[in-house]
C-alpha cells in the first residue's frame, strides 16, 4: 500500500512538472510592453 | 482588360474569386477544378464576367487567358505551371507546401527560357510575410536574421501540408548554408489578437523563398502552430475549417545606423480570406491589373516568391483596401 502511495505521489509530481513544462515552452517572454498599431496606407510605417 | 484562370474552388479558391472579380480590368475570370460541378455552381451565382470549364492538369491553358491563379493540393501546382510555361502566360500559386514549392523551382530553368513568371507561395505564410520581410528590410541598411510564424490553415489540404511539415525534419539557413535542426520542441510565438501566443515548430515551407530574398541573411527560419482540428460533431457537409482565424509573425532584425534592432510585422485574418486575397493580387499583379503595383522588373522569368517578385509598399496598400491589413509592433520585441 505504501508503495502503491509513493507511485501516486511520484507520478503526480512527473505530470505537474511535465504540464509546467508543456505550457512554460522555451522561448517567447511576452512582451512587457507596447502593442500592434495597424499600418496605414499609404507610408505603411 | 483581361482574362484570369483561376484553378481550385476551394476554401482559398472561393476568396480569390471574390477578389479576382473585385478587381476592375478583370473582365471575365475562368474558374476551373477537375470535376467542374463546384465551377459550374460558382459561375451560375456570380454572373456574366464568370465562367466555369472543366480543366485536368493535362489540358492546355484555354486560349485568352492572361494569367492563371491556381488554389489546388499539393502535387497539382507544377502541372497547371507546366501548362502555363506552354501558353506563355504568368502563373501563381497559393501552396503553401515544401515539396509544391520545390516542384516550382525545378521548373524555373524552362519558365526563365520561356520568359514566363512563376510566382510560389502566394498564401498568408509564405506569401504575405515575404511582402512584410522586404518592406522591413526597406527599412533597415542591413538584414541579418528573419523569422516567420504562422498560426492558421485554409482547407483540409493545407492542414495536412501543415502537419506533414511539423512532423518532417526542418531545415534553417544558417550563416549561408543550410543547416538540419534537430527538433527541441515548439517555442511560443506572439501574434496579433485574438490569436495571442501559440506554440510553433520548425518547418522548412517557404524557407527558401525566404532565402532567395535575403541570401545574405546569416538566420531564415519559419515556424508553424499547430493546424486546427475537425470538429467531431459539425453537421455533415458544412465546412468549419477555413473559418479559423490565421495569423503571421514577421520578425526582421537588421542593423539601421549604428544600431542592431527589430521590425516586427503581424497579420491576421480568416486564413482562407487571407491567403486568397494575396494569390488574386498576386494574379492581377502578374498580368499587369494593379496600376500601383507591379512586377519588380529585376526579378525576370522564372520562379519566385512575392519576397523578390512585388514592390512591397503597393502591394501591402492594395491587400489593406481589400481588407487583409497588417500590424507593426511597437514597444519591447521578442528577441
Amino acid at each position: 500500500m505504501k508503495a502503491f502511495r509513493r507511485g501516486l505521489l511520484v507520478a503526480g509530481i512527473a505530470i505537474l512538472v511535465g504540464g509546467v513544462i508543456k505550457l512554460r515552452g522555451k522561448g517567447g517572454v511576452p512582451p512587457m510592453s507596447g502593442g500592434w498599431r495597424e499600418l496605414e496606407a499609404p507610408d505603411f510605417r | 482588360m483581361a482574362t484570369v484562370l483561376l484553378v481550385g474552388t476551394g476554401a482559398v479558391g472561393v476568396r480569390a474569386a471574390r477578389q479576382l472579380l473585385d478587381t476592375p480590368l478583370v473582365d471575365r475570370l475562368v474558374l476551373a477544378d477537375r470535376r467542374g460541378r463546384r465551377a459550374r455552381s460558382m459561375a451560375d451565382s456570380s454572373g456574366p464576367r464568370v465562367e466555369a470549364v472543366r480543366l485536368s492538369a493535362a489540358d492546355p491553358i484555354p486560349p485568352g487567358v492572361d494569367v492563371v491563379a491556381a488554389a489546388v493540393p499539393p502535387g497539382l501546382d507544377s502541372a497547371y505551371a507546366k501548362r502555363a510555361i506552354d501558353a506563355g502566360v504568368p502563373f501563381a500559386s497559393a501552396s503553401d507546401d515544401a515539396d509544391a514549392i520545390n516542384e516550382l523551382g525545378r521548373l524555373h530553368g524552362s519558365a526563365r527560357a520561356a520568359g514566363v513568371v512563376l510566382a510560389a507561395g502566394c498564401g498568408l505564410a509564405p506569401g504575405l510575410s515575404d511582402v512584410l520581410a522586404q518592406h522591413a528590410a526597406g527599412a533597415l541598411d542591413r538584414v541579418d536574421e528573419v523569422h516567420v510564424s504562422r498560426s492558421g490553415a485554409a482547407g483540409a489540404a493545407c492542414v495536412s501540408s501543415v502537419r506533414r511539415a511539423r512532423r518532417e525534419e526542418p531545415r534553417e539557413w544558417h550563416e549561408g548554408v543550410w543547416r538540419p535542426v534537430r527538433r527541441r520542441g515548439p517555442e511560443l510565438s506572439w501574434f496579433p489578437d485574438p490569436v495571442g501566443a501559440r506554440d510553433c515548430e520548425l518547418v522548412s515551407s517557404g524557407t527558401d523563398l525566404l532565402v532567395e530574398a535575403f541570401p545574405h541573411a546569416s538566420r531564415l527560419t519559419v515556424r508553424f502552430s499547430e493546424p486546427p482540428m475537425r470538429r467531431r460533431w459539425s453537421v455533415p457537409g458544412r465546412q468549419t475549417l477555413d473559418e479559423e482565424w490565421g495569423a503571421a509573425r514577421v520578425e526582421v532584425w537588421g542593423v539601421r545606423g549604428q544600431a542592431r534592432e527589430p521590425i516586427v510585422y503581424g497579420v491576421i485574418e480568416r486564413t482562407a480570406v487571407a491567403a486568397g486575397t494575396v494569390l488574386a493580387v498576386a494574379a492581377a499583379t502578374l498580368a499587369g491589373l494593379m496600376p500601383s503595383a507591379g512586377v519588380r522588373t529585376e526579378a525576370g522569368g522564372g520562379t519566385h516568391g512575392l519576397g523578390v517578385l512585388v514592390e512591397p509598399t503597393p502591394f501591402l496598400a492594395e491587400l489593406a483596401r481589400r481588407g487583409v491589413k497588417a500590424a507593426v509592433f511597437e514597444g519591447v520585441a521578442v528577441a
